[in-house]
């Protein structure tokens, strides 16, 4: 009975742990800008280069674009491939997008930025931009001879034109400064600026409840929940509870609970950005830089929302909305189970397995990814839970570039559409690269001369750019009659 | 009597879509047969790059996006 408490015990400090400050402050606006991305991009501005006609050095990084800025979410993830493979670019630059979707896009790297550090995630990015890329390069040599004889049909789905307005550039720009705002950890925002004394007897009584509510070990990597970590969590049940009846039909116009609902959320992130410390007979309350930032960023994302006209601004509610209700659930289950599966594995069976950078540890981390799905972003905090378990970073980086690319069910779409020899190619091509990527940044991060993997990487991209060239030509030759 | 096709693979847009779409047509007093798409390959048939699709009688009328429901009675000629 007292183990089964134990491990609840785990999956709800866990959870009380992500609902922290520094993860809301990615999280929220990172909900928002997917939401803005979806809504306010004309999927034209991307997909009009990725028309058959093409010239390949503008289809595969628009492929990669594509992914980053269009697919937060997988409905829009298959017709889109779907599309550019049948009916656009072809096999290499779906591929690009297929690969680069998952891992490029702005709320997966956000998190992963927030959860396991900026590294990993400029890391994640980069790796996976010059992988897909390369993959889908790659896939297009494989099959060059499919691709020559696919459906011959017209071009007009990716011939539209279509720009981005000023004023959602604007509304997007401001809510990636907020972003940036919000989770930076560098001196102007970190510095307190001035403190006050709020005379309030109960905090420092109601931080030791939480702390015995939900104990933890700080040398484990375990938080526990602070005073301003339960504000927070009745901020997010109130945004909840308003955002149900404000967001719902919001296609149809905003009503009263949906401006109660957004300043709610403005005043959450304002809350995450100061510094709550109970003492002796009251609280603490530092102002910090980021509050100021967040204050400006806030004030510059209304000033342009209200240049939108009333369709956009209430898609970009909608979609915003759709994403927290799609994943943020999932996102607090998945934390919470990570939470009491991590109280059953023992350290020593992840440091043994894949606790150093070699190609048994990398191998390792591949196939765990590829035969264990886990629901959008929940990947994020089940590495946190390898590193702090004695993961080396290596073979965490290849997990996380193999395990949203390959699922089970991620692989029987893609051979429902482009058939099972590329299917088994592609996630052959995926495990491979994973692995590569897994011992290139573990290398780096066990204090590899940075100049060795630059010279490695542009071999690399040399490499391809050769094969590249060879495909075209033989492609020419093959199209001409002899 | 109108066919009315949601295109999409059962995500939360496309049920909001049926909704504004059986909604509109309820306020428009016209009959309609609604079905549900969830094929890929039936998708894909119509020229459409993403999710939740609109076909009211076998005519894509939009895509990618959650119409008002005084459009979708355009569309439906009401």
């Amino acid at each position: 009975m007292s183990y089964a408490l134990n491990l609840l015990n785990g999956g709800a400090g866990n959870l009380a742990a992500y609902l922290a400050a520094h993860v809301l402050l990615c999280l929220l606006p990172a909900f928002f800008i997917a939401g803005a991305m979806t809504a306010l991009i004309p999927k034209a501005s991307i997909t009009r280069f990725l028309g058959r006609t093409t010239p390949r050095h503008v289809s595969y990084p628009a492929a990669a674009a594509a992914g980053s800025l269009l697919a937060v979410c997988s409905c829009t993830i298959v017709p889109l491939f779907a599309g550019i493979y049948r009916k656009g670019a072809g096999l290499g630059p779906a591929i690009t997008f297929l690969f680069f979707a998952p891992a490029g896009n702005i709320m997966a790297l956000a998190y992963t930025g927030s959860i396991l550090g900026a590294e990993f995630a400029a890391a994640r990015f980069l790796l996976c931009l010059l992988f897909g890329i390369g993959i889908g390069l790659l896939m297009a040599l494989l099959f060059w001879r499919d691709d020559a004889s696919h459906d011959a049909q017209t071009d007009t789905l990716f011939a539209d034109q279509a720009s981005i307005g000023p004023a959602a550039i604007g509304v997007l720009l401001s809510l990636v400064a907020l972003l940036i705002a919000g989770t930076l950890k560098l001196w102007p925002l970190t510095a307190t600026v001035a403190t006050v004394n709020l005379p309030l007897p109960w905090a420092e009584g109601w931080q030791a409840t939480l702390f015995h509510w939900v104990p933890f070990d700080a040398a484990k990597g375990e938080e526990g929940v602070s005073v301003q970590g339960s504000l927070l969590i009745v901020l997010l049940l109130l945004i909840g509870a308003t955002a149900w009846k404000g967001m719902e039909n919001i296609v149809e116009g905003a009503n009263r609970w949906t401006w109660i609902a957004l300043g709610l959320a403005a005043t959450t992130l304002l809350v995450a950005a100061l510094r709550l410390t109970p003492q002796a007979g009251g609280l603490q309350i530092a102002l910090t830089g980021r509050v100021f930032a967040v204050a400006l960023t806030l004030w510059a994302v209304l000033r342009y929302a209200r240049r939108l006209n009333p369709d956009d601004w209430q898609a970009w509610l909608w979609e915003s909305w759709r994403f927290v209700k799609q994943i943020f659930v999932l996102l607090v289950v998945g934390v919470f189970v990570v939470g009491v599966i991590r109280q059953l594995i023992q350290p020593q069976w992840i440091q043994t397995l894949a606790g150093q950078n070699n190609l048994q540890g990398n191998a390792v981390a591949v196939v765990f990814g590829v035969f264990m799905y886990f629901p959008t972003l929940v990947e994020v905090p089940v590495a946190r839970m390898f590193l702090d378990l004695g993961m080396h970073p290596g073979p965490l980086l290849a997990y996380l570039m193999a395990d949203p690319e390959l699922s089970l069910q991620s692989i029987l779409m893609i051979a429902a559409v482009i058939g099972r020899p590329k299917t088994a190619a592609y996630v052959a091509l995926v495990a491979a690269f994973s692995i590569v990527a897994g011992l290139l940044y573990g290398a780096w991060v066990d204090g590899m001369n940075p100049l060795w993997l630059a010279t490695g990487l542009a071999a690399f991209a040399a490499t391809l750019a050769a094969a590249l060239a060879w495909l075209h030509h033989r492609q020419q030759r093959a199209l001409q009659p002899l | 009597m109108l066919t009315v096709k949601i295109l999409g693979s059962g995500c939360a847009n496309c049920k909001k879509l049926e909704a504004v779409s059986r909604e509109a047509a309820a306020s428009a007093g016209l009959e309609a047969e609604f079905i549900k798409v969830t094929d890929m390959k039936a998708i894909m048939a119509y020229d459409l790059l993403s999710t939740p699709g609109l076909v009211i009688n076998d005519k894509l009328v939009s895509s990618g996006r959650i119409p008002t429901q005084a459009e979708v009675r355009q569309w439906m000629g009401a």
